[in-house]
Order: C-alpha cells, then structure tokens, then sequence
C-alpha cells in the first residue's frame, strides 16, 4: 500500500520541546496576535502531560515565546464571557458555532501554588477555521489576576 | 490631539456612525455614553493595558515545566485539610 503524507507540515525550534514539526490542521491563527505580541500570529497548544489541564501556546513565529494556558472551565465552572458582535465577526462565529476558550495562566517559578489565570483576556478559538482571538472582556467581576488554587479550594469547600 | 470642551448632555460625532455623548460629570468621574455601530470596539484603555502586561509576567515567569495541577491541589489539600 502506497501512503502519501499530504499534509503540509512546519518545523519550529521551541526552547522549550526542542525542534518540533506541526501538522498545518494543528495551526492556530491570531491575526491580531497575542496583546503585546502582534507580530507572532501563528500558534499550537502543546502539553507535557496529557493529564494536566495545564498546556502550552506555543508560537510557531518565535520558538522562545510560549503562554501557558489552561481551559478557564477546569477550574471555573462558572466562568462566563460574552464575546462583542465585532469579535464574533472578526472570529466568523455565530452563537451555534463551536468554540474553544483558553485562558493565559502565570506561574511564579518558585511559588507554582500561587499561580494566577488572568479571566479578562481569554483566547477565543474558532475550531472549523482554525482562527483566534485574544479578546478583551468588559466583566467587572473578573480581574487579570485570578488565583486558580484558591478557586478550587473555595469550590472543593463548598 | 484635538482638544474640545463638552458639557454634560453635548455630543461630539467621530465620523458619521459614532457618538459620544457626556452623561454627567461627577467631581473626579465622568460617566460618558458612546453610540456605535457593533463592528466598532470599545473598551476601557487600562483593561487591555493590564492584558498585555499579564501577557509578559506570564511568559517572563514560567517554569520550564508546567506544575501539575492535580498534584498541587492534593498537596494544598495535605496543607489544608478541610
């Protein structure tokens, strides 16, 4: 049997996973960028342990630049965010379309446990046309800084 | 810059399609309304100015690996026992 690999792929020199090689339906676009980063445009979520909900946005523009993200639902379940008719059209979205939602996690390096998400700029994702967006959100509830152990230990108290 | 003086209840127009209007001007606060059409952002400067410097602590920060979350929930459970 003669197998042809058709998929393009890319090549990427990350600090952190060495040379990797992504299949081009793995690539994420952000038009915009990340906030600050805007000339780096083209992403992959990489994990290091499938189990962990925590996960890298790796930049496949600039191999030393990579977030680590989280799905904001593993550790709120309540989390909400209501997404600007401009954002869901620069996203192509209407409300049945499907939708990943990662949120940027900062982890001091050598106090992990007081690691914060930061709730006010999620990065929306449209899955069928591999687009994204970090989006600003006006929620007065949420801040940029929000403790992810202590939010599970409130919950776990409940 | 252009630099216009309002009183509460005037308007300036940006273009054709955007307005806005001052509400009340309350000692330090100004409560301003703006019309625009929903293809235009809107936001509060400081918000997307706290973004992007969460975004550069989140990368100046981070470990080389990610802490497993599960193992510091059980730890600070050990910690903390309820």
């Amino acid at each position: 049997m003669i197998t042809t690999n058709l998929e393009r792929e890319m090549k990427v020199n990350t600090s952190r996973f060495g040379e990797i090689s992504v299949e081009e339906p793995l690539i994420i676009t952000l038009p915009d960028g990340m906030i600050g980063f805007e000339d780096c445009k083209r992403f992959v979520v990489l994990h290091q342990d499938p189990k962990n909900p925590l996960k890298w946005f790796q930049s496949l523009d600039d191999g030393a630049l990579a977030f680590p993200i989280i799905n904001p639902w593993d550790f709120k379940k309540d989390y909400s965010l209501s997404i600007s008719d401009a954002d869901a059209d620069f996203l192509h979205m209407d409300e049945d379309t499907p939708k990943i939602v990662f949120v940027v996690v900062t982890v001091p390096r050598n106090n992990p446990a007081a690691m914060t998400a930061n709730l006010l700029g999620p990065i929306v994702i449209n899955p069928l046309r591999k687009i994204g967006k970090q989006v600003v959100l006006s929620d007065e509830r949420y801040t940029t800084r929000h403790s992810i152990m202590e939010e599970i230990h409130m919950r776990s108290n409940r | 810059m252009l630099v216009l003086t309002r009183k509460p209840d005037q308007s300036i127009m940006v273009g054709e399609d955007i307005e806005i209007t001052i509400l009340e001007v309350r000692g330090e606060q100004v409560r301003i309304g703006i019309q625009a059409p929903k293809s235009v952002m809107i936001h509060r400067k400081e918000v997307y100015e706290q973004i992007e410097e969460e975004n550069r602590s989140a990368i100046i920060s981070n470990p080389d690996v990610l802490p497993n979350l599960d193992d510091l929930v059980t730890k600070k459970r050990a910690e903390n026992p309820v």
